[in-house]
């Protein structure tokens, strides 16, 4: 029936370089999607809209970091570019669409996103054209790779860990102690209370939709070095980075830093063990952790 | 008998003839409709035109069973497109393997879209709005995973191939063009009125009720996740038609007819037609159909054009084209109505 | 005869409804009172099966309800309507009805047959001459007036023929010559339908005016029951409004 490999992951369980190698890449794919389901989790927990197009800003980000790096060849500045470019996308998107349809229906939200999924990637197919591209490892990380109880793991890895958990660090403290991480947390609970204290709703909202396309940016320029770039790349991250907000909790962001482990490691490991269903197996995940807590695992529990 | 008991007599027997009557004008309406399609291949020798109309049949059922769920229920399912896909795979594996005769092979794929839909519904009905759909998503997405990954059942990415057997029945060789075009009409009329009866029914009014408010309709002793269960495994039932319409036109089964991507545009084929009035989403998929098949002819960012319209519809009228459409004429009526 | 014996709850430590029994019997119009967040929403929720109880019993001419679904115990005879009317916005004044009488008849699931079904017609009707809402019956709920709203979803409840109807604050939300109208409507369906009627009424103007009983609530207790008389001379339900509301400037 299904395919099934039990003996190459218990196998790998067994050695530690597999190991090493296997958890690695687990948190890399994790990492990745952390920094775009955190986004993702935030624009619903502070707009209530499932932002459907939040993979395109990853799309973006990689495609902004290539040509930024090919014509500087700085892996700083595409790293910048990719980030600073879909902020900019993000409050413009927000601005001038999606502010249009906070009222109404949630399907019409999805709709308006759904519409520039379809319109974003025929963008960068227009730009840069329908083929695969390739950004290349920058000069600076091709050393060789650092071995780790006999596993693999390059140093340009590394790096990408130590962005997404310094980000994560960041957000939390961010959200829990700043004064505009207040009003943020205030305005997800009560926007009318908010708005009538004096504050300005729409640049709340606005600034919330550049941070989370910042961040899905980020996360398409970190990766844009290790994966190939092609129009409707976003899409897969968004299906995956959607199912670790499910999982971790609409709105919370220590969820999706759990939720994003926890499928790096199910893909990571699942597709030793079932090659072909390892994108079965992160579903059935989220199919058990809905049924038993439909508000995911951090999520507040609904009265 | 007291004046007003005479009027209540005779107001029983108007009510039910009302009740009647309009059952009697939908059949009319479908025999109307079934007639002028049947009609059409002897007008035309356009084979183009009839396999449009076999697409509008297939996916107008799934589209119209999904706005029971959607318009009716007000259960928002991401996940519907499952047992479009499993109605063509269902068919297109019982005809391969066991050689049933065709009505066999139809009526043995709908009692299995029964069981599977009774069993994933009675799983999903329990949660609300967002995590309902959500959670029907990830149900589509696994029976998706499960037909790329059983590769000596399903034939993984490649899919169903080496044609499904179509043995002629009762005078009908539904490998014949015309038989199978014909057949197609007529299952979507059959279809569409059987649900039309639903959407007209007392149950139909529970739904409704339902979607309205469903806290209030226990507390006047409805049972909520019953009434949900039951349309749903309703609602499967036709979108499996749907796919089994598919199947036998292309004559396989693919993975993409049970990606999520269908059940994303059946969804859209809905706000696109409007989900307040019955029609609304056979007018959507007539409407999808048509600009699919002239972008891409056109052009080859099919994307940009599609996403340009779904923006007009989405921002500019905020909804469907039948509910504009309704409202405009309820508004232009009620004009010359204060003229008058 | 609608008795509690021992009911309880508690949320997280808090004790919403705490031991409460209570006898009401057949016929009876009763006035439930209390401050704000003495239990009284709790204590229907509990009887309509909206909250499983922790503890205790419903008994329904001796029928224990505690546990029960709400479906389940509307068709053993509690109706009930809300403090902000509970409507089907959609439907207009004559499907709700229709619609209400469908369910009561079990008929809820009916596929064969078109809506309306000629059976449900004279209850639907009698429904809707009770509460005064037969002049507006093609209106949709959603653009009746709040007041229509309220009668509505009364009519929702009695539509059903209950044995007990609960009103969670009928006149909330009404001014004052409304609250006296609708009051006055509560009472005329008490006496017309020989219910057992149980509201809960903040105005002490109107509770002391119509309720032969009265029933006080405090933090989830009974502070006490009885006429009208009888609670306006009580030291407990004195020192409990004045103790915590009296610079609400009720007056008992």
């Amino acid at each position: 029936m299904l395919p099934l490999d039990i003996d190459a992951l218990t196998g790998c369980l067994a050695s530690s370089a597999c190991l090493v190698t296997q958890t690695t890449s687990g948190f890399i794919i994790g990492m990745l999607l952390f920094l775009v389901a955190v986004g993702l989790t935030l624009i619903f927990g502070v707009l209530k809209v499932v932002n459907f197009s939040h993979g395109a800003f990853y799309m973006f980000g990689a495609y902004f970091a290539m040509t930024a790096y090919q014509f500087t060849g700085s892996f700083a500045l595409a790293m910048l570019c990719g980030a600073a470019g879909t902020a900019l996308l993000g409050l413009i998107f927000e601005r001038v669409f999606m502010s249009r349809v906070y009222g109404s229906d949630v399907l019409m939200q999805l709709l308006v996103c759904y519409a520039f999924v379809l319109i974003f990637d025929d963008v960068v197919r227009m730009i840069w054209g329908p083929e695969f591209k390739s950004m290349g490892m920058p000069a600076a990380f091709q050393v060789a790779p650092l071995f780790i109880a006999g596993g693999v793991v390059p140093p340009y890895y590394l790096l990408l860990i130590g962005v997404a958990l310094v980000v994560a660090v960041v957000l939390g403290l961010g959200l829990a102690r700043t004064r505009i991480g207040k009003v943020i947390r205030a305005a997800a609970h009560n926007p009318g209370m908010v708005s009538a204290l004096g504050i300005n709703t729409g640049l709340i909202y606005g600034g919330v939709f550049a941070l989370g396309g910042m961040l899905a940016g980020l996360a398409g320029a970190l990766a844009a070095p290790v994966r190939s770039l092609t129009p409707g790349m976003g899409f897969s991250v968004l299906i995956e980075s959607f199912i670790v907000t499910v999982i971790g909790g609409m709105g919370s962001i220590l969820g999706a830093l759990i939720g994003a482990i926890l499928i790096g490691m199910i893909r990571s490991f699942g597709s030793l063990g079932f090659p072909l269903f390892t994108e079965g197996l992160m579903y059935l995940f989220m199919v058990i952790v809905l049924v038993s807590r439909p508000t995911g695992l951090f999520g507040k529990e609904v009265a | 008998m007291t004046e007003l008991q005479a009027e209540q007599a005779a107001v029983v027997p108007r009510i039910e003839s009302q009740s009647q009557r309009s059952r009697y004008r939908d059949v009319l309406i479908a025999l109307v409709a079934f007639a002028v399609l049947a009609i059409l291949p002897m007008l035309t020798g356009s084979k183009a035109l009839l396999d449009f109309v076999i697409r509008c049949s297939a996916f107008g059922l799934f589209a119209t069973s999904l706005n029971l769920l959607v318009g009716f229920t007000g259960m928002v399912s991401f996940g519907h497109g499952m047992f479009f896909g499993l109605g063509a795979y269902g068919f297109g594996l019982l005809m391969q393997r066991t050689g049933l005769p065709v009505p066999v092979g139809f009526v043995a794929t709908l009692v299995i879209t029964t069981l599977i839909a009774a069993a994933i519904g009675a799983i999903c009905v329990r949660l609300k709005e967002i995590y309902f759909a959500f959670v029907t998503l990830a149900f589509q997405m696994l029976i998706h995973s499960t037909i790329l990954s059983w590769v000596s059942l399903t034939g993984g990415d490649q899919g169903l191939r080496g044609g499904i057997p179509r043995p002629a029945f009762l005078g009908i060789d539904l490998s014949n063009h015309v038989h199978l075009y014909i057949t197609s009409c007529a299952l979507l009329v059959i279809g569409l009125l059987l649900m039309r009866q639903i959407a007209q029914s007392p149950f139909g009014y529970t739904l409704r009720m339902i979607r309205d408010n469903a806290t209030r309709a226990s507390f006047i002793g409805i049972d909520v996740w019953r009434a949900k269960l039951t349309i749903f495994v309703l609602a499967a039932l036709f979108a499996s038609t749907g796919g089994i319409i598919m199947a036998l036109f292309v004559s396989g089964a693919y993975p993409e007819f049970a990606y999520w991507t269908i059940s994303g545009e059946g969804i859209f084929i809905n706000m696109l037609g409007g989900v307040t009035t019955f029609l609304g989403p056979m007018v959507g998929t007539v409407l999808l159909l048509i600009l699919n098949d002239t972008v891409t002819r056109l052009t080859e960012y099919y994307g940009i054009v599609l996403g340009i319209v779904i923006l007009f519809f989405a921002i500019g009228l905020r909804k469907g084209l039948m509910d504009f459409v309704v409202e405009w004429y309820a508004r232009r009526r009620a004009g010359t109505g204060e003229r008058g | 005869m609608l008795e509690i014996r021992s009911l309880s709850k508690s949320f997280g430590g808090v004790k919403a409804t705490d031991n409460v029994t209570l006898d009401f019997a057949d016929g009876s119009l009763t006035a439930v009172i209390g401050p704000n967040g003495a239990g009284k929403s709790t204590f229907f929720n509990l009887i309509t099966g909206a909250l499983r109880p922790d503890a205790g019993q419903i008994l329904l001419n001796g029928v224990d309800m505690a546990g029960r679904s709400p479906p389940e115990i509307v068709r053993y005879g509690i109706g009930r309507a809300f403090q902000v009317a509970s409507i089907f916005p959609s439907l207009t004044v004559e499907e709700t009805m229709l619609a209400a009488v469908c369910a009561d008849q079990r008929r809820a699931s009916v596929l064969h047959r078109r809506f309306p079904l000629a059976e449900t017609r004279d209850r639907a009707e009698h429904a809707m001459e009770l509460l005064g809402l037969a002049g507006k019956r093609n209106r949709t709920a959603a653009t009746l007036s709040h007041g229509d709203q309220k009668l509505l979803d009364i009519a929702l409840a009695l539509v059903l023929d209950p044995k007990v109807l609960l009103l969670d604050e009928p006149t909330a939300g009404m001014g004052t010559e409304e609250r006296w109208r609708m009051i006055d409507k509560v009472k005329e369906l008490w006496e017309t339908q020989k219910i057992t009627v149980v509201f809960i009424e903040h105005d002490m103007d109107i509770v002391f005016k119509i309720a032969p009983e009265i029933v006080v609530l405090c933090y989830g207790r009974i502070l006490a029951t009885g006429t009208p008389d009888a609670i306006r001379g009580n030291e407990a339900v004195i020192e409990a409004y004045l103790g915590t509301e009296h610079h609400a400037g009720v007056a008992i």
